[in-house]
């Protein structure tokens, strides 16, 4: 039998999570990945060329 | 401070339960499937918050593997789609994955011949998607990657199967990105689409992403999923 406290701190919990926050997130800021992972990925790959270019030069801003 | 700890403990719940899913789908066994569930660690409230989270994929083993889940991991689940519907305002994923869960909840019912859950409500609808960008489709897709199983039809599935090259430079994107939950979400669906471009190196770019991202659970479990796939087990 949980303690009147327990069963306290447990709704007080559960009515803290926002559960639609999570069920729709935004999308995370993008890493792109640096030349040696590509490379990685090209010896994993083998004879395709899945994903094996560098990112696109952006201009720097400013 | 209360609203972190609890994110954490409830991010840390659901990582527990997206690892016996994992568990669960590379060995079958059910105990493993809800031993977060049954085990007693996380509070109740928390425990549904967390299989409301995970949604459908907590079932997913009694889905893809037809092994029947234990009593006290259904019971639960049972409770979390209760608690836990979507408000009147809800975003589409919100509404979407209940519907899921109420979905996959009759259909385990169903399998263990017991008595059947109510029908999912009316089938929401997909017209948020009608204009999406590719990079939105991907991120919503891969958000409700619950849905992608074989043989399920619904407005979603749809409007995936309507778009393979788009989930497929989705996919690419996530990768690039590191977005390592959405690679493996949008590679989910990308093994149930048909006319997925060979250029695309789906397997290849899969491993990669087990290689990179598969330590987090959430990730994992899709990875599994996209595994088990291909033997197209008919729901």
């Amino acid at each position: 039998m949980p303690s009147k406290d327990k069963v306290l701190e447990e709704v007080t919990r559960t009515e803290n999570i926002d559960i639609d926050a999570v069920l729709d997130p935004a999308e995370p800021d993008g890493v792109f990945r640096d030349s040696r992972e590509c490379a990685a990925l090209a010896l994993q790959s083998g004879g395709t060329n899945l994903l094996l270019s560098p990112p696109t030069p952006r201009p720097k801003k400013g | 401070m209360e609203q972190s700890s609890t994110s954490a403990l409830l991010q840390g719940t659901v990582l527990d339960l997206a690892s016996d899913v994992v568990s669960a789908l590379r060995s079958g066994d059910h105990v493993r499937a809800g031993s977060t569930l049954t085990g007693g660690g996380a509070g109740e409230g928390v425990a549904r918050a967390a299989v409301r989270v995970l949604g459908a994929d907590t079932l997913l083993p009694s889905v893809l593997l037809r092994v029947p889940p234990e009593p006290a991991q259904l019971a639960v689940f049972k409770d979390a789609v209760a608690a836990h519907p979507p408000r009147d305002d809800a975003a589409p994923t919100v509404v979407w994955s209940h519907w899921a869960m109420t979905r996959a909840l009759r259909r385990t019912e169903r399998a263990l011949g017991g008595p059947l859950a109510d029908e999912p409500g009316t089938e929401p609808d997909a017209r948020w998607l009608d204009d999406a960008s590719w990079q939105f489709l991907t991120h919503q897709l891969a958000v409700l990657a619950p849905l992608a199983l074989p043989g399920e039809e619904c407005a979603v599935t749809r409007v995936a199967r309507a778009r393979p090259v788009d989930v497929a430079r989705g996919f690419v994107r996530a990768v690039r990105r590191r977005d390592w939950q959405q690679a493996a979400g949008a590679g989910r669906w990308l093994t149930l689409l048909d006319g997925v471009p060979d250029t695309l190196g789906l397997e290849a770019g899969l491993d990669f992403v087990r290689l990179m991202g598969g330590s987090d659970p959430r990730v994992a479990l899709q990875l599994e999923a996209a595994r088990l796939m291909p033997a197209g087990v008919l729901l």
